[in-house]
């Protein structure tokens, strides 16, 4: 198991040269990257399944240069942070609770919160557990209520098959179907993948244990259905995200298929209508692959608008 | 491949765990189809799950937890004999046949077409 970023391949580590540190967040041991100067506004750049920190290689430039600090965690069961075999670990509360320890441990402040995919739910549910702690907020390619669900995630061919009992411990745990494949169907430009992700996401995910959370983590998905394990928390999210009167900006892939932008982005235009966006990138559902340092170049423009002169609105 | 149910499981055989399933009833159809399958309602701590793929045998062993119906998880394991060791991509293979009797077990909308298409697109190593 590879646990910190002087271990990993050659090309991997060269591509994304920062410190690793580590906290201990409920017990389990996160990694974590923290660069820029201590007293500047924080920008945390929050992913999901089944990326890791890597994902926002090129958007951390742009940002550093901007000089902003930004923490980027890898959440537990990712990247290089422990990864607990017990599938209750993976319940969408303990991960949320992991992010609370995080901004609780490094006392972060003022702090822009980034949130792709279950770097969403997870982020702003720890965001509205620590309110005081937040400056502004950027979305991409990601939710955070019950409905509208995406159909994508209604289907049983793939998506619902992928994670099915016996089906998901064996498609994505055995066959680690998501960090190699699952990513290179979600980018744009699929050759510069190869060549810049993938061995970055299989390194850190090399075991079928490892993999847990890329097929427990899509369980949580609410679709109405009986099936549905974190309804509850969702349902508190969709009653305190639409109240944050925070700044806000809203980036989206322009061919991302899975959290289609008519949908999705416009839903958080809709709980936000101050919101800045939408910032249309290339880019599908893993718009970072493509777009990083796009991405990257209006975040660093917004987080510097939002905690210096005290917000867009 | 043919799939069948035999009733015990060979003996000089090792179990090799191939996979945890922790929560069956995520799709309750799945936890209820292995249930009927192997009459876990009536005796849930009976004789264990035994399965062939054209011959090489596997066990299902199903596992409970508090406040949820039995079982509520199972695991897969290669039975192999001896201390011979595992042909990891035979039972990569197999669990692929296993994975489709459940589907085609448990019925619509779940089917083993949706399973072949569903590993093609996602470039599954083990599929036929």
């Amino acid at each position: 198991m590879i646990t910190s970023i002087d271990a990993l391949p050659a090309g991997v580590a060269a591509r994304y040269p920062y410190r690793s540190r580590w906290i201990t967040t409920n017990g389990w041991r996160m990694h974590y990257v923290d660069e820029g100067p201590r007293d500047a506004p924080p920008v945390l750049l929050l992913h999901g399944n089944p990326t890791w920190g890597y994902l926002w290689r090129d958007t951390i430039p742009p940002l550093l240069a901007a000089g902003l600090r930004v923490v980027v965690p890898d959440q537990i069961g990712f990247g290089l942070s422990e990864k607990p075999h017990l599938a209750s670990a993976h319940t969408l509360d303990n991960h949320a609770a992991n992010l609370v320890a995080l901004l609780d441990g490094l006392d972060l402040e003022r702090v822009v919160f980034a949130c792709h995919d279950w770097g969403g739910p997870t982020g702003l549910a720890a965001l509205l557990t620590r309110p005081a702690r937040a400056a502004a907020v950027a979305v991409m390619s990601t939710w955070a209520w019950r409905s509208p669900s995406a159909e994508f995630h209604h289907r049983v061919m793939p998506w619902r098959t992928m994670h099915a009992p016996v089906l998901g411990p064996y498609l994505l745990g055995r066959q680690a179907a998501m960090p190699g494949r699952g990513v290179y169907l979600s980018t744009v430009d699929r050759q510069r993948y190869e060549h810049d992700g993938r061995a970055a996401y299989e390194a850190v995910l090399s075991d079928p244990d490892e993999r847990r959370l890329t097929w427990l983590w899509p369980r949580s998905i609410p679709l109405g259905l009986a099936s549905d394990i974190a309804a509850e928390r969702f349902a508190w999210l969709e009653a305190g995200v639409p109240r944050l009167h925070l700044p806000a900006t809203v980036i989206w892939g322009r061919e991302d298929d899975v959290f289609d932008v008519d949908t999705f982005a416009a839903m958080w235009h809709q709980w936000w209508p101050h919101a800045e966006g939408t910032h249309l990138v290339t880019g599908r559902h893993f718009l970072q692959e493509d777009s990083g340092a796009a991405i990257g170049a209006i975040l660093a423009d917004f987080a510097l608008r939002s905690t210096t002169t005290g917000g867009t609105r | 491949m043919t799939v069948a149910r035999v009733a015990t499981r060979p003996a000089g055989h090792r179990s090799v765990p191939l996979l945890h399933e922790p929560d069956l009833g995520h799709y309750d159809e799945f936890r209820r189809f292995l249930a009927v399958t192997f009459g876990l309602d009536a005796d849930p701590f009976g004789p264990p799950g035994v399965l062939t793929v054209d011959g090489r045998a596997y066990e299902l062993v199903f596992t409970g937890r508090s406040g949820r119906p039995f079982p509520a998880g199972v695991e897969v394991h290669a039975l192999v004999e001896g201390l011979e060791p595992l042909d990891v991509e035979q039972a990569d293979r197999d669990l692929f046949e296993l994975a489709a009797w459940l589907v085609d077990g448990v019925g619509a909308p779940w089917s083993v077409d949706a399973l072949e298409q569903t590993s093609r697109i996602f470039a599954i190593p083990a599929r036929p």
